[in-house]
C-alpha cells in the first residue's frame, strides 16, 4: 500500500515540476550519440538486490571502470569486459542463481511451483523467466531469448533431475548475458517528426532509472514504458516525480556524488598507521559515509541550497570518526548521531570533513597540492595538468630542510619554473586546509611552527578554512560544476560548459535556489536528456553490435 | 609559545560541561570555552583566567603493581620464589618422581592438592606448612608515605612495619605489597601476571577504570579539583597495532540510574600534575579471568598528563585488603598452575604477616597491605547518561 507520506511527496514533486515548467524554454540540442555502457559494480549489486532481495550475496571482483571527463559514469560508455572479468561474472551469476533457487529462497523468489521438483516444468519456468527476465533485461524478453533460456533450463533440469537446479542454470545465463551486463541505447524512428529518431521507451526508462536510482527500472516504470507513457511529457513528468519522491533517489544521488567527488579512491586509501593510528579502515569508510550523509541530508532531505554543502557545519558522527576529529561521541559504536561542528572548530563544508581531507593527502602527511587539485577538479570541474615527468621533488622532500611547514616547502619547490604554473592554481586553495593533517585532524602547528592557512580562490582572499568555505560557496564555478557533472552523468556523455543545454540548466538551477532536486527534475524531463542525433549521425545498438 | 600550550588546547577541547543548562546557555558556554582556548593559544599564557570549569577524562590502559627491581636483584637476596609445583616436586622421593607420569594421567595439578588430607592448598592455605615466602629485603621501593611517619611505628590505623626509601628519595615509603610480591617472578617486569591482566582488559574492555577530573579552573595550578573513578562500559578503541587510541568516547557503567562505581576524592593541580587527597575508593578490576571490586583505602593519586594531552601516567598509593589480594592470587592459580611461581600457603602466611594497615578491632592484627600501583591512561571522553550530542564540546 502506498503511504500518505509518499503520495504527498509525489504531489509536491509534481507541483514543483509544474512550476519548473513555467520557466524559460529549453533550447533545442542535437542529442547524445547512442551507446552501450557496462553496469558498474554498484549498479550490478543494486539490480540484484532489487530483483532478488538484499539477502542475496554478490561476491566477486569487477573490472575497474575508467574515469573519463571527471566521471566513471562517462567512462562506463567506453569500457568492455576482459576475459578475466567475464570469468568473474560467470562465477557470480552461478552463485547468485544458486542462492535464488536454494531451499531457503525458492518459495519467495520463484512465483510458482513445478508439478514435480524432480522434473522440468515449462509453465513454471516460463512464468519465472518472464518476470525476472523483464527486470534484468529492462524490457520484456524476446520470444527467441525466452526459447533459448527455456531450452537450457530444460536440459539442465533433465540432466540434474531437479527443476530448481535447471532454473538456476537458466538464470545464470541471463546474468551473464550482454543484455543484462550492458545498458544499450536503442533508437527508433520518431513518428511525430519524420526523418528523426528517438530513444525507445525502454531505453528511456533505463536512462531515467540509472540516473535517478542507480539501478534498473522497477515494474511500474517498465509498465509506463510498455504503455507508451514515457513518450508523452505528462507521462514522463509523472514517473520522474514518482522517482524523485522515492527513497531510492538517495541511492542514486549517493552514487552520483561518490562518482563526482572521486570516492572510488576510498577502495585503495591507506594511511600510515604509525602516524595516524586512529585512521583505520573503519574510520575511512565512516568518513566516506559521513560526507554522503551530509550531502543527502542537505540536498535531498532538507532540499537545501547545493552551495551550502561547502559551508555547512552540520553532519553526522560515529565513534571511529570522533577519535580522528578528537571529539566526544555519545552514541555507541556503529550508531550514527547528528553533529554540528562549533564555529571555532574551523570546520565548515564537506571539504573540511575527513573524507576529502584524507583522500587527498599522502599516507603520512597532508598535501596542499593534492587538496587544491581535488577542489579544482572535483568541486569546480577545472582541469589541473599532471606534473612534468622530470619534476624535482628534492627540495620538497628533504627531511633536513629548514622549511618546517608545507607552505615553506612548497614555496621553495614552486620557485622552479616547471612547477610554478600548476602550484599557483592548487596551492592557495590547499594551503587553507593545512590546519588539518593528513588524516584530517585539526592542528595549529606543523613541526612546532604555527600554520598560516591563508590563501585565495580566483582572487578571493581568505585567512583560514572557513574563509575558503565561503569563497567556494560564492564561486559561480561550484554551482556550474554540479550542473555540468549531473548533465554528463545523466546522458553518459561529456558536456561542455558552453553547451546550450548546460547553460539552460545552470540558469534554471540558479533561479530555483540551487536545489538539486529541481535540477534532477529539469534534467530528467528535458528533451535533451533523451534526444538522439539524426539517423545519419546515430548508430543503433543493433547496428553497432553487427559492426 | 609556552611548552604547555598544547596541553591547554587539548584539555579545553575534550572538556565536558558541568551542568547541562538550557540549550542556548550550553551553546553560549561552549562558545566561551572555545574562545578561551583561542585566547590561550594566541597569548601563550599559562593562566586560563575566568574560563569556565573544565572536565578531563582518562581511560586507564595499564594498571600494574609497582615493583622496584634493583640492578642485581639484590632486593631478593634469597632469590625468587619457587612455585607450588616446585615445592610439591621437592617433597617427592625418587620412586614417587618416577611415577609422576602415572599421577598426571589421573589427576590434574596434583601440586595444588597437597594438603594434609588432599586439600587444594590455594583454597585451604593453612592445610600445609610451606617454606616461608621469600620477601623483599631491599630498602628502596616505589610508593608513598601513607601513614605519615618515617620509622614504621604503629599508629592508630597501622601496625608496626619496615619502611622503604622511595626511588625518588622520599623517606618513610609504605609498600608492603611490594615486599610481598617483589620476589615473585610473575609480578616482576618479565612476569606475566600483570601483563596478562592488562592484556585481558585491553581485549575485552572489562574492568576498565575511567578517571574524570572535574571542576578544573586552571590546568597549571588549581587548589581544588574533583577526581572521580568510574567503570567503563565500552571496549577499548585500538589501532591496527592494538594500541589504545586517545580521544575515544566511553560510557560509564550504571546501576539503577546511578554509576555502579563513582567514588570521588578531592585534589589539586600542582605544576601541571593532579594530586589527590586521600579517600576510600572502589575500582573495577578484571584480569587473569577474575573480576574484583577492589577497595583501596586512603587512596591517593598523582597523575601527570603528557604535553600533547593524549596520555597520562600516574602513581596510586593506598591500603589493599589482604583477603581481597589472596582471593585474587588463589583464584588465578587454577588458570596458571605452572607459571605463577609462588605457593599459595606461602603468600597467605606472608600477606598476613606483612599487613600493616587497618588493624582488626578484636585481634589487633592488621588486615590491609600498604601498596603502590602505576597506571597509564589515554585521554578519553567520559559519557554520562545525560550527555547529549548538543552538549558536545569540540575543537
Amino acid at each position: 500500500m502506498i503511504s500518505t507520506k509518499f503520495k504527498r511527496a509525489v504531489l509536491l514533486a509534481g507541483l514543483a515540476l509544474g512550476l519548473a515548467a513555467c520557466g524559460p524554454k529549453e533550447p533545442q540540442t542535437a542529442g547524445t550519440p547512442l551507446g552501450i555502457r557496462r553496469l558498474s559494480e554498484e549498479q550490478y549489486r543494486n539490480v540484484v538486490a532489487d530483483v532478488f532481495g538484499t539477502g542475496i550475496v554478490v561476491s566477486g571482483r569487477f573490472d575497474p571502470m575508467i574515469r573519463t571527463d571527471g566521471l566513471l559514469a562517462v567512462g562506463a560508455w567506453n569500457t568492455s569486459i576482459t576475459p578475466q572479468g567475464l570469468v568473474q561474472y560467470e562465477e557470480m551469476a552461478r552463485n547468485i542463481a544458486a542462492q535464488v533457487v536454494s531451499d531457503a529462497n525458492r518459495e519467495v523468489l520463484i512465483p510458482c511451483k513445478p508439478a514435480s521438483a524432480a522434473a522440468y516444468d515449462k509453465v513454471c519456468a516460463e512464468q519465472f523467466f518472464t518476470k525476472v527476465g523483464r527486470l534484468l533485461y529492462r524490457r520484456p524478453m524476446a520470444a527467441e531469448e525466452m526459447t533459448a533460456t527455456l531450452k537450457i533450463t530444460e536440459a539442465a533440469s533433465d540432466s540434474l533431475k531437479n527443476f530448481y537446479d535447471g532454473v538456476g542454470f537458466g538464470l545464470a545465463r541471463l546474468l551473464v548475458s550482454p543484455d543484462f551486463l550492458f545498458v544499450s541505447d536503442v533508437a527508433e524512428a520518431d513518428p511525430k517528426n519524420a526523418g528523426t529518431q528517438r530513444l525507445n521507451a525502454f531505453s528511456k526508462a533505463a536512462r531515467l532509472s540509472f540516473f535517478l536510482w542507480n539501478s534498473a527500472p522497477d515494474d511500474r516504470l517498465l509498465q509506463a514504458a510498455e504503455k507508451g507513457d514515457l513518450y508523452t511529457a505528462k507521462g514522463t513528468e509523472r514517473e520522474v516525480a514518482r522517482m524523485i519522491a522515492s527513497p531510492r533517489l538517495k541511492t542514486g544521488m549517493r552514487a552520483f556524488f561518490s562518482d563526482m567527488y572521486g570516492f572510488d579512491a576510498f577502495n585503495v586509501l591507506e594511511k600510515d598507521a604509525t602516524i595516524y593510528p586512529a585512521f583505520g579502515q573503519v574510520a575511512a569508510q565512516d568518513a566516506k559515509e559521513q560526507t554522503l550523509r551530509t550531502i543527502t541530508d542537505l540536498v535531498l532531505k532538507q532540499d537545501g541550497d547545493y552551495r551550502d554543502l561547502f559551508t555547512t557545519r552540520k553532519t553526522y558522527m560515529t565513534r571511529p570518526l570522533g577519535r580522528v576529529y578528537e571529539i566526544r561521541v555519545t552514541t555507541p559504536d556503529g550508531v550514527w548521531e547528528p553533529y554540528e561542528f562549533p564555529i571555532e572548530s574551523r570546520r565548515a563544508g564537506i571539504q573540511s570533513q575527513l573524507s576529502l581531507l584524507a583522500l587527498n593527502s599522502h599516507p603520512g602527511r597532508s598535501s596542499p597540492t593534492l587538496r587544491g587539485k581535488a577542489i579544482r577538479t572535483y568541486l569546480l570541474c577545472q582541469r589541473v595538468p599532471d606534473p612534468p615527468g622530470d619534476v624535482d621533488f628534492s627540495k620538497f622532500g628533504d627531511p633536513d630542510s629548514p622549511n618546517k611547514t608545507a607552505r615553506d616547502r612548497l614555496t621553495a619547490h614552486s620557485t622552479m619554473p616547471a612547477c610554478a604554473g600548476c602550484h599557483k592554481i592548487t596551492d592557495p586553495i590547499g594551503l587553507a586546509m593545512e590546519n588539518f593533517d593528513g588524516a584530517g585532524t585539526f592542528r595549529t602547528s606543523e613541526d612546532g611552527t604555527p600554520i598560516d592557512s591563508s590563501g585565495d580562490l580566483d582572487g578571493v582572499r581568505y585567512d583560514d578554512p572557513v574563509g575558503l568555505a565561503k569563497a567556494l560557496h560564492d564561486s559561480p564555478a561550484v554551482a556550474a560544476c554540479v550542473v555540468n557533472r549531473l548533465a554528463s552523468y545523466a546522458t553518459g556523455q561529456p558536456t561542455a560548459q558552453s553547451d546550450k543545454w548546460v547553460n539552460f540548466l545552470r540558469e534554471d538551477f540558479a533561479s530555483n535556489g540551487y536545489r538539486v532536486k529541481n535540477l534532477l527534475q529539469r534534467i530528467a524531463t528535458s528533451d535533451a536528456f533523451v534526444a538522439v542525433p539524426p539517423p545519419a549521425a546515430a548508430t543503433s545498438t543493433k547496428q553497432a553490435s553487427a559492426q | 609559545m609556552d611548552a604547555l600550550a598544547p596541553i591547554y588546547v587539548k584539555v579545553l577541547l575534550h572538556l565536558r560541561l558541568p551542568n547541562p543548562g538550557p540549550p542556548v546557555m550550553r551553546a553560549t558556554s561552549i562558545l566561551k570555552l572555545l574562545c578561551a582556548t583561542a585566547a590561550i593559544v594566541l597569548c601563550a599564557t599559562p593562566h586560563v583566567g575566568a574560563a569556565e570549569k573544565k572536565t578531563l577524562g582518562f581511560a586507564v590502559t595499564k594498571w600494574n603493581t609497582a615493583v622496584y627491581e634493583g640492578k642485581f636483584m639484590d632486593e631478593c637476596p634469597e632469590g625468587l620464589n619457587p612455585s607450588n609445583k616446585d615445592i610439591w616436586w621437592s617433597k617427592l622421593n625418587w620412586e614417587q618422581r618416577r611415577k609422576t607420569p602415572d599421577i598426571l594421567a589421573t589427576q590434574r595439578s596434583p601440586w595444588n592438592f597437597r594438603g594434609e588430607h588432599g586439600e587444594d592448598v590455594c583454597v585451604a592455605p593453612t592445610s600445609v606448612k610451606d617454606p616461608p615466602l621469600r620477601i623483599v629485603k631491599g630498602g628502596v621501593s616505589f610508593g608513598m608515605n601513607l601513614d605519615g611517619n618515617t620509622d614504621g611505628a604503629a599508629t592508630a590505623k597501622t601496625c608496626k612495619h619496615e619502611n622503604f626509601t622511595g626511588v625518588d628519595g622520599t623517606a618513610g615509603v609504605d609498600n608492603q605489597m611490594y615486599r610481598l610480591f617483589g620476589c615473585v617472578y610473575a609480578w616482576r617486569s618479565n612476569g606475566h601476571i600483570e601483563q596478562n591482566a592488562n592484556s585481558h582488559r585491553l581485549s575485552s574492555g572489562l574492568g576498565m577504570i575511567l578517571i574524570e577530573i572535574s571542576d578544573v579552573d586552571d590546568m597549571r595550578n588549581d587548589d581544588h579539583v574533583d577526581v572521580t573513578f568510574y567503570r567503563g562500559l565500552d571496549p577499548f578503541a585500538t589501532d591496527s597495532a592494538g594500541h589504545v587510541l586517545p580521544f575515544s568516547s566511553y560510557r560509564i557503567d550504571m546501576e539503577n540510574g546511578k554509576p555502579r562505581y563513582g567514588d570521588k576524592v578531592a585534589g589539586k593541580i600542582v605544576d601541571g600534575a593532579i594530586v589527590t587527597e586521600t579517600g576510600n575508593v572502589h575500582l573495577p578490576f578484571f584480569g587473569n579471568y577474575q573480576y574484583m571490586n577492589q577497595e583501596i583505602r586512603d587512596l591517593r593519586l598523582k597523575l601527570s598528563i603528557a604535553p600533547d594531552g593524549k596520555t597520562a601516567k600516574g602513581d596510586v598509593g593506598g591500603y589493599y585488603s589482604v583477603e581481597q589480594i589472596y582471593r585474587y592470587v588463589s583464584g588465578m592459580l587454577g588458570a596458571f598452575p605452572n607459571t605463577t611461581q609462588f605457593s599459595c600457603p606461602g603468600i597467605y602466611v606472608a600477606a598476613h604477616e606483612l599487613a600493616d594497615g587497618y588493624p582488626d578491632a578484636k585481634t589487633g592484627e592488621c588486615t590491609m597491605l600498604s601498596s603502590a600501583f602505576k597506571l597509564e591512561a589515554v585521554a578519553a571522553f567520559i559519557n554520562h547518561p545525560e550527555a547529549k550530542p548538543s552538549q558536545q564540546a569540540a575543537r
